[in-house]
């Protein structure tokens, strides 16, 4: 490798003083002047249909503006695949925490006490929270007609003779489960009109310019009339991908014409946001006696809970990374991803390749052991290596340092 | 009684949207009349380092210090689109567009100096803090403030290169680059309590070719970190489509004392379509952690676990059985 | 409404607070001090620990009116001007800040550690960073940093 300056050095980021002295400025603390606050009523059932009433909390001295679906200007949706979420549920909720109205109020306090007096009669709905239970045709529907949404489906080779040809065979089924990001920075925004009335959004996001599509099409503006803008983020991995706060504050400052600020609590931001998609993985593995990977057989089943945001390229990804970095002749893999009215499920570091080695790297370990092979060695018989084909059939030309990173473990750990 | 015992896990990750979806950075790199650089990029800082990455390769393309790097990321008004900050992509796609832009423009700028220095050739002139000069006769020099009279602005565009996945068997080449990690840990298992501590970790990751081995090993850590909450800890407790854990004192992430030493290693193996070879490596970094602590569990106490996370009631309920 | 008098980075404050205005409340959204960071305000992640009287607390669990008479320290009083303390120094060098949301508490609990004992072993710096969550660094880089400092602050003192 060429010997380079800068590149390879150990610079100190550019943004760390800003942040050891406090002075970095993340959404919450920005102050405008005749600020207005806002406070998100959400649902308290899983799937219901629903009936909104303000009219007592509009009486509140202090509320300028309560939002609800009717005050949407542009599409009431948004999504990063489908748009299958409301910016304010209009007939039904699928979730606990599907927004439903927005208090503008000249202070917190204000808005708080409005929001609590929004009166939503709720005639609730059968639901489903088991995704095996969704996948059955008598299962009732979270959208549409039904709730498989995505179906990634890998051949190679086949799985039945390479079964045949084992000496060894594993078949067990994991469970992962759905978790949270636990970024330290709850969501939080602040919007304006700018002196081109342009209207300015304010909030920690991994994406601003589709924010800036999604709030445009909400509010039905021209892309040009929409403006985000990302100060410090205070962490993300994978949960500010999907729309939370940013449609409600555009909306409220197009209607009010006034600034407005939004703070998420702790436990509005667990509701707000996206979760891990937990899987329900079922391998089926075939080794022959010195350890070498012959058949792979898995079926993934991904819980998308009420919305799809990324659940079509999670799982899709879980598929294609469900064999572990090794090379296997024959692969069969069926990943579906289901709608469910759980808590909705979408991108978190790793995006479904985070969830898979939970099986694939036991299997590894249990056909060692059945085999009396070692760990290490069963890795380093079967791992990718320039050349490799993966199980989609992808050739691996170049930068595949695998079994360099397995001796380095060896050398560190695993010497006797 | 503590029982001790030690596992490992490899595995690998594909960079991008992927499945020949366009998967497009855009960056404009500019010098202005008053001789100064900027960059406009809309790759968001979450705290993975995206900025110093960028001026990083900006610095070493021109000759720059870091300070001298005006850097315009967070507005879409004044940027193109770079995408999202996530599928590990920022290195590898934004810094590919950054650099062919940067790259364009100091060409452009060896050109100008060319002229204005009256040479016969580009051979020989070098780029160092803001000035242009013949390495072979340095009085031949000329700063950026004085060769522009107007701003020089360049704009490029990266896009990723994956093949679509046929719908019936998943051929294809679905993502690219792939980047490989092995971690090995070891673990401490108190059959009294089913308490489990992550004692020892080390981590070997591929980074094709480091950019920032210090911000590097912080995303190991923070990675490995993250795996040892999901292998062990951390629990939604959903019934019934409610999230009953929605705070702190009941959701648990780890804390410095959960988090063991980690030696960090980090492997390189220069990828020839990423900048300076350089991979993104802010999701591969989790990938090892959990199964490798699953691992290590059997290794301790004899149990599997196929369910997580392996909570200390879980632990104490398989051991009770086996008993 | 009450009216309640402190110091806060050396600086003396008389102002009026409401009733359920919590201290950090009150250096937030009525003195600007925006520094100290709300993460949970439930006193478990410590993103808005501030040094009072001493002692490390939660801003968020301590009410405004309590504070009467305290002396309180936030992340905007550990610099003077643009010269960094020890801790913060330590903190760039080492790589101990990612998304920087858990920094300014991180370094005031490395601040009282220190205060106390000024040569901690990694085991007892873990111990006094463990009310502070933070969920990008694994916490490696900033046991580091508190280690360098411990020994930079030690060596001053020497000199």
């Amino acid at each position: 490798m060429k010997p380079l300056n800068i590149v390879g050095s150990r610079v100190i980021r550019v943004d760390g003083k800003a942040k050891v002295k406090g002075e970095a400025i993340y959404p919450q603390d920005i102050y405008l002047d005749g600020m207005l606050y806002g406070k998100t009523i959400r649902s308290t059932k899983v799937h219901a249909m629903i009936e909104v009433d303000t009219k007592k909390a509009e009486t509140v001295e202090g509320v300028v503006k309560i939002l609800t679906y009717k005050d949407v200007t542009g599409e009431n949706h948004h999504g990063v695949v489908f748009k299958d979420h409301e910016v304010f549920c209009s007939k039904k909720v699928r979730r606990i925490g599907d927004p439903i109205a927005f208090v503008i109020a000249n202070s917190e306090r204000v808005a708080k006490k409005a929001a609590e007096m929004i009166e939503i009669k709720y005639k609730e709905l059968p639901a489903v929270f088991n995704p095996i239970d969704a996948m059955k045709e008598d299962s009732i529907k979270i959208h549409g007609d039904s709730n498989i949404i995505y179906h990634y489906k890998c051949r190679k080779g086949n799985v039945n003779e390479g079964f045949e040809k084992s000496h060894v065979i594993v078949e067990r089924e994991y469970k992962t489960s759905m978790v949270e990001h636990a970024f330290l920075q709850p969501e939080a925004g602040v919007s304006y009109i700018d002196e081109e009335g342009k209207i300015c959004v304010c909030a920690s996001t991994q994406y601003p310019h589709f924010d800036q599509i999604e709030v445009a099409e909400a509010l039905g503006l021209k892309l040009e009339n929409v403006k985000i803008m990302n100060p410090a983020v205070g962490g993300a991995f994978g949960g500010r991908e999907d729309i939370t706060l940013q449609i409600h504050l555009a909306l409220a400052t197009m209607v009010t014409k006034k600034p407005v600020k939004v703070v998420y609590t702790r436990e509005e931001s667990f509701h707000a946001h996206s979760k891990r998609h937990p899987i329900i993985m079922k391998y089926k593995t075939g080794a022959d006696k010195n350890g070498k990977l012959l058949s792979m057989e898995v079926n993934l089943i991904g819980d998308t809970g009420s919305y799809a945001s990324w659940a079509i390229n999670v799982m899709r990804k879980a598929g294609i990374h469900a064999t572990g970095p090794y090379e296997i002749p024959n692969v069969k893999i069926d990943s579906y991803a289901v709608y469910t009215n759980n808590p909705f499920c979408g991108a978190m570091r790793g995006f479904g390749a985070t969830q898979t080695p939970i099986g694939s790297e036991q299997q590894m370990d249990i056909i060692a052991n059945e085999l009396g092979i070692d760990p290490i060695q069963i890795r380093l018989i079967n791992g990718f290596k320039v050349g490799s084909e993966t199980s989609n059939g992808q050739v691996l030309s170049e930068s595949v340092p695998l079994k360099r990173c397995i001796e380095e473990v060896k050398n560190r750990m695993f010497k006797e | 009684m503590k029982k001790r015992g030690k596992g490992i896990a490899a595995t690998f990750y594909g960079t991008g949207y992927g499945n020949g979806f366009p998967d497009v950075s855009k960056a404009v790199a500019e010098v202005d009349h008053d001789g100064n650089v900027n960059i406009y990029v809309c790759a968001t800082e979450v705290g993975q380092g995206a900025k110093t990455i960028i001026i990083q390769m900006v610095a070493e393309i021109l000759g720059l210090g870091m300070n001298d790097i005006h850097l315009i990321s967070e507005d879409t008004s004044q940027t193109l689109d770079t995408g999202t900050a996530a599928a590990s992509r920022q290195t590898y796609n934004t810094g590919n567009a950054v650099k062919k832009a940067v790259e364009v423009l100091k060409s452009k700028l060896l050109e100008k100096a060319k002229e204005h220095l009256k040479l016969p050739s580009l051979l020989g002139l070098e780029v160092k803090d803001k000035v242009i000069y013949l390495k072979t006769f340095p009085k031949k020099r000329v700063c950026f403030k004085d060769l522009i009279e107007e701003k020089i602005s360049v704009e490029e565009t990266f896009t990723a290169q994956t093949v679509q996945m046929d719908e019936e068997t998943g051929q294809g080449a679905p993502y690219w680059p792939y980047t490989f990690s092995c971690y090995g840990v070891e673990v401490e298992v108190d059959t009294e309590t089913g308490i489990i501590e992550v004692i020892k970790g080390v981590c070997a990751q591929d980074v094709g070719r480091a950019i920032n081995p210090e911000l590097i090993e912080g995303q190991i850590d923070g990675g490995f970190s993250m795996g040892l909450g999901y292998g062990i800890m951390e629990k939604l407790n959903c019934k019934d489509g409610e999230i009953k854990n929605n705070k702190f004192s009941k959701y648990l992430i780890p804390t410095a004392l959960d988090m063991p030493e980690l030696e960090k290693i980090i492997v390189e193996d220069p990828e020839s379509s990423a900048p300076f070879g350089a991979k993104g490596i802010g999701e591969p970094v989790i990938l090892p952690a959990a199964p490798a602590i699953l691992n290590a569990i059997y290794d301790a106490i004899g149990v599997r676990f196929y369910e997580i996370p392996v909570t200390p009631d879980k632990v104490l309920s398989e051991i009770n059985r086996e008993i | 409404m009450n009216h309640i008098s402190l110091t806060i980075n050396k600086k003396m404050y008389s102002i009026d607070v409401e009733e359920d205005v919590r201290l950090i409340d009150l250096l937030r959204d009525q003195l600007f001090l925006t520094g100290t960071k709300e993460g949970c305000g439930e006193g478990e992640c410590g993103a808005c620990t501030v040094i009072m009287d001493g002692r490390v607390v939660n801003s968020c669990l301590v009410m405004a009116f309590q504070a009467e008479g305290s002396n309180i320290t936030t992340i905007e009083g550990m610099s003077d001007k643009d010269e960094l303390h020890p801790i913060q120094k330590a903190f760039l060098d080492k790589g101990a800040v990612q998304c920087g949301f858990c920094t300014p508490g991180m370094v005031l609990s490395a601040k009282s550690l220190l205060d106390k004992n000024e040569n901690p072993t990694r085991e007892e710096i873990r111990e006094g960073i463990s009310g502070n969550l933070c969920r990008c660094t694994g916490y490696n880089k900033i046991v580091d940093a508190i280690e360098l400092a411990s020994k930079e602050i030690r060596e001053e003192k020497k000199e």
